[in-house]
């Protein structure tokens, strides 16, 4: 009986701090958003430019996912390895 | 000639409805289960394979196939280039054409970003993006991640009961089945394992397992920093431990020595960041085409195949042009970039 309450316990509490862990994704969200529209701005305003602009815009996004897919690695590791 | 792609096309229509339907038939006959999800590679040989004085013995994983399946298809590859280039055509076709585009449109990325020196940096990143390219898309491959030994499964809720489904030879082939354990666990033959079975697959993608993202971020930063003392001598160390202004200006000279050994530490951020991009990426991508193949198993996880194509070659092409971008800033130096 109490052991079931502690598997259950831990099987909740990996749940809801998986979860918390992937709130940290928002910035990423955001800030992939921000680096897209400021590109897609600039490539109207500049259609030459598209290239470099394409170039940047990829490093970017890489660097702002970064952040976000070490929310990712987090989660992955409260549900798959603890 | 207009009448025959229509006609091609018509066919292809009705393989992908008698797939559907097969796929219904499939589903409906063995309902899927969502697989077991483990982080680290799963050894599959019984015995060490070297063992090394220090780090001990290393064993045969199954992301380690799947990368030494990945060199066979490189090798593969540039042999096929090989022939077709000995055989002295001066427009390549087929399979070598399509790598001739893809390497010049990295050489072109290269040059446009690292100008003369791009020849030295180039095989690096080609090196690179081809890798990750087919190790990332070997996760699209039939059978990768799904065929493989049945191990008797170490806690209960991750085993299943098994159902025999015909010998090959002296082999038995069978597959695991949903439903609930019987009180003895689950038999096969002769093998009787209390908790259930799971599958151990043959082929894992390599991306999956953080060593072989960590194994190229550190040869990329690695060389990257052997190629900065390369092209400017000792005077590399100067980007890290910043003293020029530290003595006229001493205010700005403090500012300017931390902002170095913010540099320092960005290198070794570096290292991380890379290996964990590629690593969080394709890992929760091979998670969620699992999780997808077991919740819908027909027709949706296609379209999540879809998905991780795109996100494959992403993730490689990032990778090439992070390693092309630090490699190129490291060789440019300082006193180039105030001209």
């Amino acid at each position: 009986m109490e052991g079931d309450i502690v598997a259950a316990a831990t099987v909740l509490g990996k749940m809801i701090g998986a979860g918390l862990a992937m709130v940290g994704v928002i910035g990423g969200g955001v800030g992939i958003g921000v680096v897209a529209g400021g590109a897609v701005q600039a490539m109207a305003r500049n259609p030459d430019a598209s290239g470099t602009i394409q170039t940047n815009m990829i490093l970017g996004i890489a660097f702002a996912e970064a952040t976000a897919i070490y929310a990712l690695v987090i989660a992955l590791m409260i549900l798959f390895v603890f | 000639m207009a009448r025959r792609p229509r006609w091609r096309f018509g066919i292809n229509r009705w393989w992908v409805l008698l797939f559907i339907v097969l796929g219904v038939v499939a589903a409906a006959a063995w309902p899927p289960i969502r697989p077991h999800v483990q982080l680290p590679a799963e050894v599959i040989s019984a015995a060490p394979l070297i063992t090394l004085p220090v780090i001990g013995p290393i064993y045969l994983t199954n992301t380690l196939v799947a990368l030494l399946l990945a060199d066979v298809i490189l090798l593969g590859l540039a042999l096929a280039v090989r022939r077709s280039t000995a055989r002295g055509q001066m427009v390549l076709g087929g399979i070598s054409a399509a790598l001739e585009a893809l390497l010049e449109a990295l050489f072109n990325l290269t040059e446009s970003t690292a100008g003369k020196r791009a020849k030295r940096i180039f095989p690096w990143v080609a090196t690179i993006v081809l890798l990750v390219l087919v190790v990332n898309w070997m996760e699209l491959i039939p059978g990768v991640d799904s065929i493989g030994l049945l191990h008797p499964a170490e806690g209960a809720a991750e085993g299943h009961p098994v159902q025999l489904l015909g010998v090959l030879g002296s082999l038995p082939v069978a597959t695991i089945v949903q439903g609930a354990l019987q009180e003895s666990g689950a038999t096969l033959g002769l093998l009787q394992a209390d908790h259930g079975f799971t599958v151990v697959p043959f082929v894992r993608v390599a991306s999956t397992d953080l060593n072989f993202p960590l194994a190229l971020a550190l040869i990329s930063v690695v060389m990257t920093q052997v190629y900065g003392v390369q092209a400017l001598g000792a005077g590399y160390f100067g980007k890290f431990f910043n003293a020029r202004t530290l003595f006229n200006k001493p205010m700005f000279g403090a500012i300017d020595f931390g902002v170095g050994l913010l540099e320092l530490v960005s290198e070794f951020s570096k290292v991380l960041s890379f290996s964990f991009r590629l690593f969080g990426n394709i890992f929760a991508g091979s998670v969620l085409l699992f999780v997808m193949g077991s919740l819908v198993p027909v027709f949706v996880p296609s379209m999540f195949m879809m998905l991780e194509f795109f996100v494959g070659m992403i993730q490689a092409v990032v990778f090439g042009m992070l390693t092309l971008i630090f490699m190129s800033q490291a060789t440019a130096g300082h006193a180039e970039g105030a001209h």
